[in-house]
């Protein structure tokens, strides 16, 4: 693994930080035809094919592969669509949503599909004793919402409170078959229900594909499930392929070495700047298309333990902590060259947690930090009270991007008499650190957003959420413009008028700026390769970026629609 | 005899429960747990609360590890906490594919060590030798980790064999089987290269001693043809040395094929080991590891046995 690292930076180097050209935005769509097998590569095996107790992506593709649900997210636009619900409505107090159910829809063994199996999946998602990892992303603001069939084929959903994306927190469950997974709930066993011993054909869904075999460590082969509700524009019943086969290949070179020689279609994830050199070639050869997909919704950031009291007994406590410490962080570094450096040539300067990707969200209003080192070293004189302020950045080992990153802001950091000592950590126990809210002075990380709209990571600006990076889950909020961060994301959320959510979100992100809780430095550009057979597809930037739809994606060759 | 192998034997188990355990305890230990690294950095501190609750996790280590020993006793190693499975169901179907692996490498490199040893052993000097000695030497020098990453892009650039995985897809041309064995090539051979190498260093440093042997010299004399004496009477006295380190190498090859596994997708113990080192699945590390161990102390315990039969000395 260590040489497998070393090759990757070899290959790192060899590029330089050369900005690499544009590439086609999406694969072509006019061949698209139905017939064909795809095989696809993915680092880690699914933990179980029950989507309700694991969160991990191997399993979360089994479960968008195998299962519909009541809406979508078009990724690629972030537009909601109708999937199993066909239409909704919203009632006046803009509690209550009525959503008409697809008629005639089989799950992949033939039983009809329902209101119940609706109300079935949002129980188990909220059930204690499965402790389901859905439920936290099936709340509105911290509270569940209830369910109700009307009829076979109508449902309503109960917010507890306005919720200003409304039916898009549907897209976060996947329907379960009642009639397999009833009894497993009523016995509280339904945690381990569909664990990876359950031979394919137990397993029911309402997705393009059916699970057909599952070979432990090496693949999972899915085919088409007959019983699929959708046809395309033309009529053509989807999914287009015959058949998806995922390969178990954890070590992500090998990844790219099969994908290169052809002996793959396309990866679960996207290239690393250090795969594109030797993946260049193979598009030059024709074998290989990549996309850019463009910047990336998540950008790398610095936060700093800002729990209070944890610096307590400490002698940096009078600076360790203050608004200017951050700013001057945020000014000290050139973030063109902290882009071009890090991501090889292709990442952008971001200046808060909204990319640019994030076209709905995102706003140039919003004040960006200048570079400016000779100002940062004054702010920086001006705390540190005559001390020499030193402090320990964790990061994580074996990201290679964040070691850069972190190399490069201890680099900046001195010439602004800052002395950084970077700590690269295992994964898990850098989490541990931040989790216990002791035994840090700062963290260099990237946290990948599971949303673009705000209102949908709550856990990030609430000061009492989970993923409140740099003082989670706070009782009460411990700075004012926290507080008035919560004041203003509780209106945002509960506003049904996009408008005015966008309003109040731009002074969030003016309030954010101006404190700085964690300094944000670049955001990479998103690539990704698949060989050149594949077509119809619509990438996205969140992942898996050439999967999100399966049910459209294409390979050429295949027979042309009969329709 | 008996009594030494039985000492052997105790060693043997001290062996696997002392690796198990020691990992066991190691991964314990270590910063984070299975709840931190499945929930991710955003989890609700009640949801880490109930997985650490599901699995055991909020109970004293002590207790867990003293609940383990007792099942360990019962060969119930826990249940793995990634897979939700018991661990005794998963490590069989991955130990039998490394052990496939392995002693596909273990007869490869015989085939190819043994005989190419046997001839610079009985050669003094000559261009094919000189060549055998260059190449195992180089070899010699390579970890299987270097081997496997050299076939993998040689495989990659040329496309003549799949670069990873086992295959076995019956679709395949072929067959199921001859798609597995097209697969077993690269991992196989990384692995037996170096062995193949250590084979014909060992081979044909035994074979040159005998050569020298009055019993050879005296056969010579008599006019017996020179192949027949070093293929015949020469190589069975030779034999000795590599056949005592056969059982060794047997453990090592099934203990210690993790990297070329990994770098070659090929899923044995090895990855299994390392997907539950990464997910701090403690029961799951500590039952690979115990895996592992059986297999060194049985082949530590076959190169004993077989070298207290040639020699009898040694059990003494």
């Amino acid at each position: 693994m260590l040489l497998a690292a070393g090759v990757a930076i070899g290959a790192a180097v060899m590029i330089g930080v050369r900005r690499m050209p544009p590439a086609p935005a999406a694969t072509p769509a006019t061949l698209a035809g139905r017939g064909g097998d795809l095989v696809v590569s993915m680092r880690t095996e699914p933990a179980s094919f029950n989507r309700l107790t694991r969160r991990d992506a191997s399993t979360e593709l089994v479960s968008i592969l195998t299962q519909a649900k009541l809406v979508r997210v078009n990724r690629a636009s972030q537009a909601v669509e109708p999937w199993l619900a066909t239409s909704w409505t919203r009632s006046a107090d803009g509690l209550h949503y009525t959503l008409a159910l697809r008629p005639d829809v089989a799950f992949s063994d033939g039983q009809p599909f329902t209101a119940d199996d609706v109300v079935f999946s949002f129980a188990a998602a909220y059930d204690d004793r499965t402790s389901s990892v859905l439920a936290d992303s099936l709340q509105a603001n911290g509270r569940k919402l209830t369910v109700a069939a009307l009829d076979a084929h109508t449902v309503v959903v109960t917010f507890p409170e306005p919720f200003g994306p409304g039916v898009r927190i549907l897209d976060n469950l996947p329907i379960f078959p009642r009639h397999k997974l009833q009894a497993a709930l009523a016995a509280g066993t339904l945690a381990r229900a569909w664990d990876l011993k359950t031979p394919p054909a137990e397993i029911a869904g309402l997705g393009p594909f059916v699970l057909s075999e599952y070979l432990p460590g090496q693949r999972l082969v899915f085919v088409r499930n007959p019983k699929y509700f959708l046809r395309d524009d033309r009529g053509t019943p989807l999914p287009y392929l015959d058949r998806i086969t995922v390969e178990i290949i954890p070590d992500q070179n090998a990844e790219m070495l099969a994908l290169e020689a052809g002996q793959t279609d396309m990866t679960t994830d996207a290239m690393r700047p250090e795969d594109y050199a030797p993946l260049h070639r193979a598009a030059d050869a024709g074998r290989v298309r990549l996309l850019d997909l463009g910047v990336s919704y998540d950008a790398d950031s610095l936060w700093f333990n800002l729990k209070p009291g944890a610096f307590a007994q400490d002698p940096r406590a009078s600076w360790i902590q203050r608004d200017e410490l951050r700013r001057a962080i945020s000014m000290a570094v050139d973030r063109k060259r902290f882009a071009d450096t890090v991501f090889l040539g292709a990442g952008v300067p971001v200046f808060g947690p909204e990319t640019p990707a994030n076209r709905e969200w995102f706003s140039a209003d919003v004040p960006q930090t200048p570079y400016d080192p000779a100002g940062a070293r004054a702010l920086v004189a001006s705390i540190a009270g005559g001390q020499s302020p030193r402090f320990t950045l964790l990061t994580q080992k074996g990201r290679t991007s964040l070691e850069r990153g972190s190399a490069i802001i201890r680099d900046e950091l001195q010439k602004i008499g800052v002395v950084v000592d970077v700590v690269p950590l295992d994964g898990n126990a850098l989490i541990q650190r931040f989790v216990s809210g002791a035994g840090y002075d700062a963290i260099y990380f990237r946290a990948a957003a599971t949303d673009t709209d705000p209102a949908l990571t709550p856990d990030f600006w609430f000061s009492f959420g989970s993923a409140h990076m740099w003082n989670i889950a706070e009782k009460t909020p411990a700075t004012q413009w926290e507080r008035e961060i919560d004041t203003l994301m509780a209106k945002q959320i509960a506003s049904s008028d996009l408008q005015e959510r966008k309003r109040l979100f731009v002074e969030v992100q003016r309030i954010f700026a101006e404190h700085q809780p964690a300094v944000y430095f670049a955001a990479p550009r998103v690539f990704v390769a698949s060989s050149s057979r594949v077509v119809n597809n619509a990438p996205a930037l969140i992942r898996p970026q050439l999967l999100w739809a399966p049910d459209r994606v294409a390979v050429a060759g295949a027979a042309r629609p009969t329709h | 005899m008996l009594s030494y192998l039985a000492r052997r034997l105790i060693f043997a188990v001290f062996l696997v429960f002392a690796v198990s355990s020691a990992s066991l305890v190691l991964v314990r230990l270590a910063p984070g747990d299975y709840a931190t690294e499945s929930l991710g950095i955003a989890a609700h501190a009640d949801t880490a609360a109930q997985t650490r609750r599901r699995f055991g996790l909020d109970r004293p280590f002590a207790e867990q590890y003293r609940d383990w020993i007792v099942r360990a006793v019962h060969l119930d190693f826990g249940r793995s906490m990634a897979y939700d499975r018991p661990v005794s169901d998963l490590i069989p179907e991955r130990a039998a594919n490394t052990a496939v692996l392995a002693f596909t490498a273990l007869a490869m490199a015989t085939l190819i060590g043994l005989p190419l040893g046997i001839i610079t052993g009985s050669r003094r000097s000559g261009l094919l030798p000189d060549l055998i000695r260059i190449v195992s030497v180089t070899l010699l020098s390579m970890p299987p980790l270097l081997t496997s990453l050299f076939l993998v892009f040689l495989a990659a650039r040329t496309g003549w064999l799949p670069i990873g995985g086992m295959g076995g897809s019956p679709d395949a041309a072929g067959g199921r089987f001859l798609d597995v064995v097209r697969h077993l090539v690269i991992p196989a051979a990384a692995l037996a290269m170096p062995l193949a190498a250590m084979f014909e260093r060992m081979q044909s440093q035994a074979m040159s001693e005998t050569i020298g042997q009055p019993f050879v010299m005296a056969a010579l004399a008599r006019g017996v043809p020179r192949s027949r004496v070093v293929w015949r009477g020469a190589l069975k006295a030779a034999l000795r040395p590599v056949t005592s380190i056969y059982g060794l190498v047997i453990g090592t090859l099934l203990s210690g094929s993790f990297a070329v596994e990994m770098i070659t997708s090929w899923p044995g113990l090895g990855r299994l080991m390392l997907d539950a080192l990464r997910a701090r699945d403690v029961y799951l590390v500590a039952g690979c590891a115990a895996a592992g161990s059986v297999f060194l102390a049985a082949g530590t315990l076959v190169s004993d046995a077989a070298l207290a039969l040639v020699d009898p000395r040694a059990a003494e």
